[in-house]
């Protein structure tokens, strides 16, 4: 854990010791650095899964995959904000970059903590830095008001989960995985019990968002700069997914019974949030309820516990990651040259930006999960599992599955099909760095097919 | 001659000729008809950018560097150094150095290990004349019971 934690820590003094000529150079070569050593994370050298550093930190088959994921993102975001934070005075661009650090720093600590209330922690810390990159690097009023939202959304979830935690520190004298996953099944059978249920999984299930409680999502995304809404979508999503795995091991008995309302919501939200993307005319509030679709599926599939839905889950998250991520990089270089997010009025790019145009296609048929992609194995486990646990779930994610095929159909032929509208009359080429950019999220993806086993989490 | 491909292509008629290196202008006239006449129109150098009322346009960053890679506006010797380095560290390092040291990886999850350890204990099993799979887990033999009195 150390070896990529530290170089990360050190990534501080390189971004404020930088001349200011090479800032972007040096923090971008450093964190493709650290995204190497972190490769090393998969390699698989324990009998228990468990590759510790010390008793507080630790990298098991669950958390490796979306460690590797958070450090391959840092150098992407910093890619993806190179145009738009240049033109800014140089203190604001070290303090910009600083903040991507220390959401890497904070996310790395999350996934790697032994000890759920360091979990936790890192959890909620991960919301300073996002919250700054939004209200201060947002793009209109409305960032005051999308960060917000998100704060206290989030808070509001997170608060029972706090309490929830300290209960269960009370009743089993510790909070550690290596520990907890081994101890007796906790007897749960009040009232009381059940609160405590949905206290442990409602932060998680706002954090996702589960349908519901995504409001904040679209608004975040939509107000954020593009580095906010890549790491947004890419993996603090993504620690809601996370944290519901760890603590399903823990909530066994009562799981059963309780969970009904959150996997029918689930599955509702995928074909609502369809429905929604089909009538959108924001291209990042589309991309943003596209994701509130796919982790509502990856919410069904942790839910209802079965290895086959945990293993889908997973690979969901991770596939959905560098998609999602891939889609919003290209929403901001449309955006960059139009400056428009509407749709309608940034239309026909396919003219000028042809190139462009394939990498559209490309990320949207990985979001609408093309065989042979590894989005399209994760949402099989889930919808298989979830057929299995019952055969009606079948009805809901064929017609989820249907609405996103159309709404990612809609999505390319609306922002790259038909005629140039009059008013954009000069558009620069795409630059060698989108080109990279892109070339850098959707190259996993497909490698990913061809060792999916690095992404199968527990259910090896 | 444009206006038998414009037939045929009807796009082509609808972007013009740049004069400014690396902006690809898109012309607002409407698209020309069969007839030549309007050729010359289609091929008329293209009016600068307009400008607000403080004399402020927008400048693209090709005019400064027409090699511009889209990583540093105004240096083009940092703009092609970060482009070589972004490439080298990203496509050289990680990916084809990163996939080459994940597929050669040992045993993943140690599936072959669990493959070459199930096949062993087929061969001991069937060289002892037992059933490769029992119904206990244990041997019921070596399990000791507590008495009825205990």
């Amino acid at each position: 854990m150390l070896k990529v934690l530290i170089p990360t820590i050190m990534l501080f003094p390189t971004i404020w010791l930088s001349s200011s000529k090479w800032l972007w150079t040096t923090t971008t070569m450093n964190s493709f650095l650290i995204a190497f050593i972190s490769l090393t994370w998969l390699k698989w050298t324990s009998d228990t899964g468990w590759n510790a550093s010390n008793s507080y930190m630790a990298a098991d088959p669950l958390s490796t995959p979306l460690l590797v994921l958070t450090c391959w993102l840092l150098p992407l975001m910093i890619l993806a904000s190179q145009n738009h934070i240049n033109s800014e005075p140089v203190n604001r661009q070290r303090m910009y970059i600083t903040l991507l650090a220390s959401l890497q720093t904070f996310m790395i600590m999350a996934f790697g903590a032994t000890k759920i209330i360091m979990f936790y922690i890192m959890f909620e810390a991960t919301l300073i830095p996002t919250l700054i990159i939004i209200t201060r690097w947002g793009n209109q009023a409305e960032r005051l008001n999308a960060g917000t939202y998100f704060l206290f959304y989030t808070l509001a979830g997170s608060l029972p989960l706090l309490v929830a935690l300290l209960l269960l520190q009370q009743s089993t004298g510790t909070l550690s995985m290596l520990v907890l996953q081994y101890s007796d099944p906790l007897l749960l059978n009040s009232w009381g019990h059940k609160i405590w249920w949905a206290g442990c999984l409602i932060a998680f299930l706002v954090k996702m968002p589960l349908y519901g409680m995504h409001l904040w999502l679209p608004k975040a995304h939509v107000e954020a700069p593009v580095a906010g809404s890549m790491i947004l979508a890419a993996v603090l999503l993504k620690l809601g997914g996370y944290g519901m795995m760890r603590m399903m091991v823990m909530l066994d008995p009562l799981s059963k019974q309780l969970a009904y309302p959150f996997i029918i919501l689930a599955l509702w939200g995928v074909i609502m949030t369809g429905l929604v993307c089909l009538r959108q005319t924001d291209l990042k509030s589309l991309i943003a309820y596209s994701s509130v679709g796919h982790m509502g599926l990856v919410a069904g599939g942790i839910l209802i516990q079965t290895p086959w839905g945990f293993t889908g889950a997973i690979i969901l998250m991770i596939a959905h990651g560098l998609t999602s991520s891939a889609l919003f990089c290209l929403a901001n270089t449309s955006y960059e040259r139009t400056h428009s997010r509407t749709m309608i009025l940034a239309r026909g790019l396919q003219m000028v930006l042809p190139l462009a145009t394939v990498w559209w296609f490309i990320a949207n048929l990985a979001n609408l999960a093309l065989p042979p992609l590894p989005n399209l194995m994760g949402e099989l486990m889930i919808i298989t599992a979830l057929f299995n646990w019952s055969p009606w779930t079948i009805i809901i994610t064929g017609m989820g599955t249907l609405i996103t095929a159309n709404y990612s159909l809609y999505m390319f032929l609306t922002s790259q099909r038909g005629s140039i509208p009059e008013h954009i009359t000069n558009l620069s080429p795409s630059h060698t760095r989108e080109h990279l950019l892109m070339t850098l999220h959707l190259i996993p993806i497909i490698l990913l097919m061809l060792k999916p086993e690095l992404m199968w989490g527990w259910c090896n | 001659m444009l206006s038998r491909l414009s037939r045929i292509y009807p796009a082509l008629s609808r972007v013009r000729l740049s004069s400014a290196l690396g902006s690809r202008f898109v012309s607002q006239t409407p698209q020309s008809s069969a007839s030549g006449a309007s050729v010359p129109a289609d091929l008329r150098p293209f009016a600068p950018p307009l400008q607000d009322s403080h004399g402020h346009a927008e400048v693209s960053p090709f005019d400064k560097n027409p090699d511009f890679h889209g990583f540093h506006h105004d240096e083009p010797i940092v703009d092609e150094w970060n482009m070589k380095l972004a490439f080298f560290f990203s496509i050289s390092l990680v990916i084809v150095v990163g996939s080459t040291f994940i597929h050669y990886l040992p045993d993943h999850g140690m599936r072959q290990w669990a493959r070459r350890e199930a096949e062993r204990l087929i061969v001991q099993r069937e060289a002892a004349g037992l059933p490769v799979l029992t119904e206990n887990y244990y041997d019921p033999s070596t399990i000791v019971l507590p008495s009825s009195e205990e």
